[in-house]
């Protein structure tokens, strides 16, 4: 039987937003196919081993909680962390997440906060918050043609994405990653990062199971697909929001 | 010259006020905040011009504002004082002006020397320029609507600093919560803490908390200790680093006999004694705003027999658990609108021991936070635990496939879920579904509080059955 790891980092600290959808997501679609599943929660001063985790969620925080953490994601995460991302291991990291897997945080006053370095992008404060609805197109999603991903962003911190790493998708509606060059999130091997919170996976079940194929497939080499799902819920929701944003 | 233009100004504003007040009431319109909108464009000290001829009594904080004021009032009859209030929950600068304009004679003196006003958390920074509250009491600090305020402790800091402008405001701070009671740290004011010193029974296993607000030190950002958890981040907690701990309160909650779906009845301690009361409005989070209360009428020197009457017949409100009875069928509808308010109310709902349906407004409009991933933080496991005697639950709103998805994705059965976008379709089809004595349970957001209210009054004739 196929058994899944999932290891939640700060969960009680990285939690913005419903972060905790996003685990819930791939949990039910896990448990729904009957395949195994356990979730570890990884706080300060509990060590991430890098072998033990199929699939890895950082969510967002308020700065508050992001200082607190930070010594301990730096000095005590920070090599594992980036061997798992070199090893293959599937990332999904939102909003703040996102921004600590790249090298650094410009805060508007110019001070500089480093960050893991995990991937090459970048952060620059913003005083002006980008918030509203968000809808992004991806590409090669398989169980949905159109690519159209549902979310909701807010972010004070404009992203820019420097050499091999590209982006999660292109915007359609909203801002993305910093409302200029109209892409949305990161990718760089099986690292997915998105602005887009807390309902992400439950309302875009195509991009879930991307995920959790990517994982099995990484893990087990005779897995070949995931047996389809019940979506009409999660299809109508995601497609009342395009409807109502994109398609007059 | 100055002093005399504004005057006139004053009166002015005060007049347009008060006409558009009269003119928005013959309309049916009810506008609550325009009339304070017109007369501050006018002349834009009013608030300090008016504010100064009354007693003003603040409310804040996330959660449980509307119902603590609703018992305060409750306190203020019982003692024949006369009030004003923010009733209609118009909680910003331009509702607290609406309401003592509303309130003045037109010769500026006050109708009811006391008011009683409910207000916003940034608002009351604004507020705290212009008028000096003889007493503020302050509920709780919750993740609210973060899409408009940005940050959890923004809201901390807003009230703080409007403290700051007003040393001579008497504090009541809820104690068990860690935000709130920092709020009495290093002032001048005077400062009373309440709090619960013993759980129920049915609640102790709260020190799970699901999502938790803060848990970490706000002075040195140590993990805090808890002796217990009430609820989210509310007990008994202390930094282990800094010593900074819940603070010992005056008014608390000593036991709780009795906590059913219809009201709870606690032992309260108080410097002047205790006393056993029965809280006319059932769930735990409601024990708070009670206590909120009973400090107030310490700090007034009410008596208890009058505080008790008060919390035994005060009336919750519109939205805030009202009953209202259809002769065979009830209805009770609850505002939601953040994690921990609805995880409560979850909470309460499985209290209730008789089969009832449930529908989940949830709209996205600005007043309601246009993001709704909150639902994602809240803990559904109480619905989940009574969905077997739940034949229906149904979604509407603006978001309702997304609420349905969240169901889903909490572990409801998707065949009791239904979407039904059309409120009147909704309203006939749950009451259809009920028995004898059995109750339909709403669950608005804010917007979706209001449409629910026009179609209750316009479907069962219902008048006035809210203020
Ligand atoms: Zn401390």
């Amino acid at each position: 039987m196929y058994e899944i790891n999932i290891c939640h980092l700060y969960p009680e600290l990285l939690n913005l937003y419903g972060d905790y959808g996003n685990i819930q997501a791939l949990v039910r679609r896990l448990e729904w196919r009957g395949i195994n599943v356990q979730v570890h929660s990884v706080s300060i001063g509990e060590p991430f081993l890098q072998d033990r985790y199929d699939i890895v969620f950082m969510g967002g925080g308020q700065n508050y909680e992001q200082d607190i953490l930070h010594k301990d994601l730096l000095m005590q995460k920070k090599e594992p962390l980036i061997e798992a991302v070199e090893n293959g291991t599937v990332f999904l990291c939102i909003c703040g997440g996102f921004q600590l897997m790249g090298r650094y945080y410009k805060l508007s006053n110019g001070k500089e906060i480093e960050c893991l370095g995990a991937m090459n992008h970048w952060t620059i404060g913003y005083e002006k918050r980008l918030t509203g609805n968000l809808i992004f197109k991806m590409e090669g999603l398989k169980q949905q043609p159109d690519g159209l991903v549902v979310g909701f962003e807010n972010h004070s911190g404009k992203t820019y994405l420097g050499d091999g790493v590209s982006p999660l998708g292109k915007v359609v509606y909203g801002n993305g990653n910093n409302g200029e060059d109209g892409y949305e999130g990161a990718r760089y091997k099986n690292v997915f990062c998105s602005y887009s919170h807390g309902s992400l996976l439950p309302k875009n079940p195509a991009l879930t199971d991307e995920i959790i194929t990517l994982a099995l497939k990484r893990k087990y080499k005779d897995f070949v697909s995931l047996q389809p799902l019940n979506d009409i819920i999660e299809t109508l929701a995601r497609e009342s929001m395009i409807k109502r944003l994109i398609k007059p | 010259m100055k002093k005399i233009i504004n005057t006139v100004r004053f009166y002015v504003a005060l007049l347009v006020g008060k006409i558009s007040i009269h003119l928005l009431r013959i309309t049916g319109s009810g506008g609550t905040s325009l009339p304070g909108k017109l007369a501050m464009t006018i002349y834009p000290e009013i608030l300090r011009t008016l504010g100064a001829k009354y007693r003003i009594i603040m409310i804040t904080g996330t959660n449980g504002k509307t119902t603590t004021a609703r018992i305060i009032e409750q306190i203020l009859t019982e003692n024949h004082i006369k009030y004003t209030s923010n009733k209609s929950g118009a909680n910003l600068i331009s509702g607290l002006v609406t309401t003592l304009i509303s309130d003045v004679k037109l010769n500026a003196s006050p109708t009811s020397p006391t008011a009683l006003l409910e207000v916003d958390e940034a608002a009351f920074r604004l507020a705290s320029k212009y008028v000096n509250p003889a007493v503020l009491v302050v509920t709780n600090f919750f993740r609210d609507q973060l899409d408009r305020y940005g940050e959890l402790f923004s809201a901390v800091e807003a009230v703080r600093e409007g403290i700051i402008n007003n040393p001579d405001t008497t504090l009541i701070l809820n104690g068990d919560d860690s935000l709130c009671a920092s709020l009495g740290k290093d002032v001048q004011n005077p400062v009373i803490y309440y709090g619960m010193d013993e759980l129920p029974e049915s609640e102790e296993e709260n020190g799970k908390a699901y999502n938790n607000d803060a848990s970490y030190c706000l002075y040195c950002k140590t993990k805090y200790e808890y002796l217990y958890h009430t609820y989210s981040h509310l007990g008994y907690f202390k930094c282990p680093e800094c010593g900074y701990e819940r603070p010992e309160p005056l008014v608390h909650i000593v036991r709780v006999p009795a906590m059913t779906s219809e009201f709870t009845s606690a032992v309260i301690g108080t410097p002047s004694g205790s006393f056993e009361a029965h809280i006319n409005l059932p769930g735990f989070y409601n024990i708070y705003n009670a206590l909120a209360a009973v400090t107030f009428a310490e700090v007034l020197g009410f008596s208890h027999e009058k505080t008790i009457k008060a919390l035994s017949c005060f009336e919750s409100g519109f939205g805030r658990m009202e009953s209202i009875s259809l002769g065979e069928k009830n209805i009770q509808v609850i505002l939601i609108k953040n994690p921990t308010g609805l995880s409560q109310v979850l909470k309460y709902l499985a209290t209730v021991d008789k089969p009832s349906v449930i529908c989940f407004m949830i709209n996205d409009n600005t007043a309601d936070g246009t993001d709704i991933s909150w639902l994602y933080d809240v803990d559904f496991e109480p619905l989940k635990n009574i969905q077997s005697r739940i034949p229906q639950i149904f979604v509407s709103g603006i978001r309702a496939e997304d609420m349905a998805v969240r169901l889903k994705y909490a572990g409801i059965f998707t065949d009791h879920i239904i979407i039904e976008k059309n409120n009147q379709a909704m309203l006939d089809s749950a009451l259809n579904m009920l028995d004898v004595g059995e109750t339909l349970f709403i669950l608005p957001t804010y917007t979706a509080l209001l449409d629910i209210r026009k179609l209750l009054i316009k479907r069962f004739k219902l008048k006035n059955f809210w203020q």
